[in-house]
């Protein structure tokens, strides 16, 4: 009797090990696999120049909120003087208050002890229309900030409210918190005189200034492509998700056609050897790689007209892939026979045996096909790479390569563009995770 | 007499019925896969010229031509070297986080699902990701590598390193593997596992012992697949060097890629992409064999 309880002291001192060993590891891999997560959303949320600093910090710094209040006498307060005014502040700030993490910028114009006048801004709001918009390309200074009509423009895309008999539901804000006079009279010294006389200057922290980043970072399409393409710049970052969509969900619907269709015949109509020979026929298509036929296929498209437009995009699409073929011809042969009797004895006919016995029975196996559909395209790049010229047609994938390409697109912008691209997947992911799981490990082999 | 007719028509009818709903689908197939396949092995047979097509036949002397350049045969190394990195440094990676997993009591499922995360992310992001990673100036690595004391690197602009930098990404694992292996473990039956334990065959050794040999057949299978996959690498080198610096990541693919897009010479481009092709359907045949074999 001593021996077998030594032996379960033994397992359970073995085991013990292995378990602790498992946990270290699988917590190791855990931090591993959401570093790069991590990395992105935190470099998206730092700003323009402490993205640049060495060694870089892993946690943002938190973000500060500048308030700047000016008066104005009866003779300056007028619209046109208090909007240069704002200008001047904000890119005074942004240029020379570089370190001190603003992210939001509120300018308050004062008259008679009343608010008539004001407007904010969001720091990467200024960068965006600093590296692609109306001072793209500029050293900012008065004379090029308030150059012909572009104040105009640059006041109305930043957005502000005026009123001089006063905004009744705003508020100037009182001082307290750290006196930051020091800090910011010399940014209006020099290079940005104001017309009005800065009164007071606020600095209170606000964190959550740094998920506004990312609202920001979605139009940047807008200002990178918008000059050459009406589409993008009426739909911004959402054309190239719709891209997406149209192509993910073209390719969904006309696999899981074709290949039921497909399977439906191989697998209930056609006798053993025929069917035998159209399923190697639609595998044997599985082994062509794609860097083989890219080049010819893309000679052959643009010979049909069938490039820089939708149908280059949707065409690969239209045959039915071998393994799908596969996987439904399987299905259709667990399908019991005597369901196809009993309906074929009723006088049905094939067209009814696919679309009341086949398709109602093969649920499980339209998730896996789409899933795997899904998985399969969600990652493809190269040819929607090539046959893409008008950024109208691209799909989020190419978008990125060509957004991260262009040598002026700042890092931060760049993360949190990529960021917001994965964060729908990710979460409907996470949602269906158990679909996911099933569909992985019932289909064995990547598609 | 008219019955008879009626009858063979019934029976041509279920005969032809099947062949003109196939109809379309294997025409779509042999257009859209098969023709361009077909037309690049007859390319390559000419010294192409796209305004008289097809230009003139020259037989073999595309092949001839290309095995005597160096370039072709650097690229082939360069995918060799890529594939060898990556069954040193990535492949027994979700083996190992699959083995450890399945010891969990609790937690496996969040943890499975986290293990997909790699899936999800594409290439594209992952190459935004890590270029920023491997920045000489800025980046994450050259901190670390200063951290322990080491010499700054060039890392994707390095052609020595670059090959490393592409495959490292890898090691954080996860992805599909994890969960195949996992479903594979799984599946080894409760007996053996039992009346391994039993003979105090536990912890460590089980997984020596009893569960490594079980799951050497999907372990054999991923390897040929891997294999596979890295003769066919063209976008995530492309995406992160685009074939440079000074050739260093010009893969089979991209080689293809290069040959047709930059050289504009078709004959060489399609002579490689058949000698790809082969190599490709060896692998593949190799894996059906192997998965034939585990199913019987």
């Amino acid at each position: 009797m001593k021996t077998p309880k030594k032996q379960e002291t033994f397992k359970i001192k073995g085991d013990r090990g292995l378990r602790i060993t498992a946990w270290v590891v699988t917590l190791v891999a855990m931090v591993f696999i959401l570093f790069p997560f991590f990395m992105t959303i935190s470099n998206a949320m730092k700003d323009n120049v402490k993205i640049y600093d060495v060694p870089p910090r892993l946690i943002p710094e938190s973000a500060n909120s500048l308030s700047i209040v000016v008066d104005y006498d009866t003779q300056n307060a007028t619209e046109e003087t208090m909007r240069n005014d704002m200008l001047k502040a904000f890119y005074g700030v942004y240029t020379k208050l570089t370190r001190e993490s603003i992210f939001e910028i509120k300018f308050y114009g004062m008259h008679e002890n009343q608010v008539v006048f004001f407007a904010r801004s969001h720091q990467t709001q200024l960068q965006m229309e600093k590296d692609y918009g109306i001072y793209k390309g500029m050293v900012l200074n008065e004379k090029t900030l308030l150059y012909k009509d572009r104040p105009a423009r640059a006041a109305t895309k930043l957005g502000y409210s005026f009123n001089i008999e006063g905004l009744p539901n705003t508020q100037a804000p009182k001082s307290e918190g750290k006196n930051v006079d020091d800090l910011v009279l010399p940014v209006f010294e020099g290079k940005f005189p104001l017309t009005g006389v800065p009164s007071r200057f606020v600095l209170s922290k606000n964190s959550l200034l740094l998920l506004e980043n990312f609202v920001h970072y979605m139009k940047l399409p807008q200002y990178m492509y918008a000059q050459s393409n009406p589409t993008i710049a009426k739909y911004g970052f959402w054309t190239f998700s719709g891209n997406t969509v149209i192509v993910i969900g073209f390719a969904m619907v006309s696999q899981l056609l074709l290949c039921s269709i497909c399977g439906f015949v191989i697998s209930r109509l056609l006798p053993p050897k025929q069917a035998k020979f159209v399923l190697l026929f639609f595998l044997g298509g599985m082994m062509i790689p794609f860097v083989s036929i890219m080049i010819p296929q893309l000679i052959m498209y643009k010979s049909m007209g069938a490039y820089n437009n939708y149908a280059a995009l949707l065409l690969p699409f239209l045959y039915p892939f071998g393994f799908y073929v596969y996987l439904y011809k399987g299905f259709f042969d667990r399908i019991p026979g005597s369901y196809f009797e009993a309906a074929k004895l009723d006088g049905a006919s094939n067209f009814y045996l696919y679309t009341h016995i086949c398709m109602p029975l093969s649920k499980p196996i339209i998730a896996l096909v789409a899933l795997q559909t899904f998985l399969g395209n969600w990652n493809d790049f190269f040819w929607a790479w090539l046959v893409t010229e008008r950024q109208d047609l691209w799909t989020l994938n190419v978008a990125l390569f060509n957004i991260s390409n262009n040598t002026g697109t700042k890092q931060n912008a760049m993360m949190g563009i990529a960021f917001i691209t994965i964060l729908p997947v990710l979460i409907v992911a996470l949602l269906f995770s158990k679909q996911l799981k099933a569909s992985i490990i019932s289909s064995g082999v990547k598609g | 007499m008219q019955r008879s007719i009626r009858n063979r028509r019934y029976f041509m009818r279920q005969k032809l019925t099947p062949w003109l709903i196939l109809f379309l689908p294997m025409f779509f197939t042999l257009w859209l896969k098969y023709y361009p396949i077909l037309k690049a092995a007859y390319i390559s047979l000419f010294r192409y010229d796209p305004v008289n097509q097809p230009g003139t036949f020259i037989g073999l002397d595309n092949y001839k031509a290309m095995f005597s350049t160096k370039y072709y045969w650097e690229a082939w190394q360069n995918t060799f070297v890529f594939l060898l990195l990556q069954i040193l440094m990535t492949f027994f990676i979700p083996i190992i986080q699959a083995l450890f997993l399945n010891e969990l009591r609790r937690g496996k499922n969040l943890f499975s699902t986290l293990y997909l995360l790699p899936t999800l992310i594409p290439t594209t992001v992952n190459v935004i990701i890590w270029r920023w990673i491997w920045h000489p100036d800025y980046g994450v690595a050259n901190q670390i590598v200063k951290f322990f004391g080491g010499k700054e690197q060039l890392w994707l602009s390095d052609p020595a390193l670059v090959k490393f930098c592409i495959v490292f990404p890898g090691v954080i694992g996860g992805g599909i593997a994890v969960l195949l292996y996992l479903s594979a473990i799984q599946g080894i039956s409760q007996e053996i596992m039992e009346s391994a334990a039993l003979d105090g065959c536990t912890g460590f050794k089980r997984i020596r012992y009893i569960t490594l040999p079980n799951i050497r057949y999907i372990i054999f299978i991923q390897l040929v697949m891997a294999v596979s996959t890295a003769m066919q690498l063209l976008d995530v080198p492309y995406m992160f060097a685009a074939g440079g610096p000074s050739g260093a990541s010009t893969t089979q693919g991209i080689f293809i890629y290069n040959a047709f897009q930059v050289d504009y010479n078709y004959g060489k481009g399609s002579a490689a992409a058949i000698i790809l092709m082969l190599v490709v359907m060896l692998m593949t045949m190799i894996q059906m064999h192997f998965e034939k074999a585990e199913r019987e």
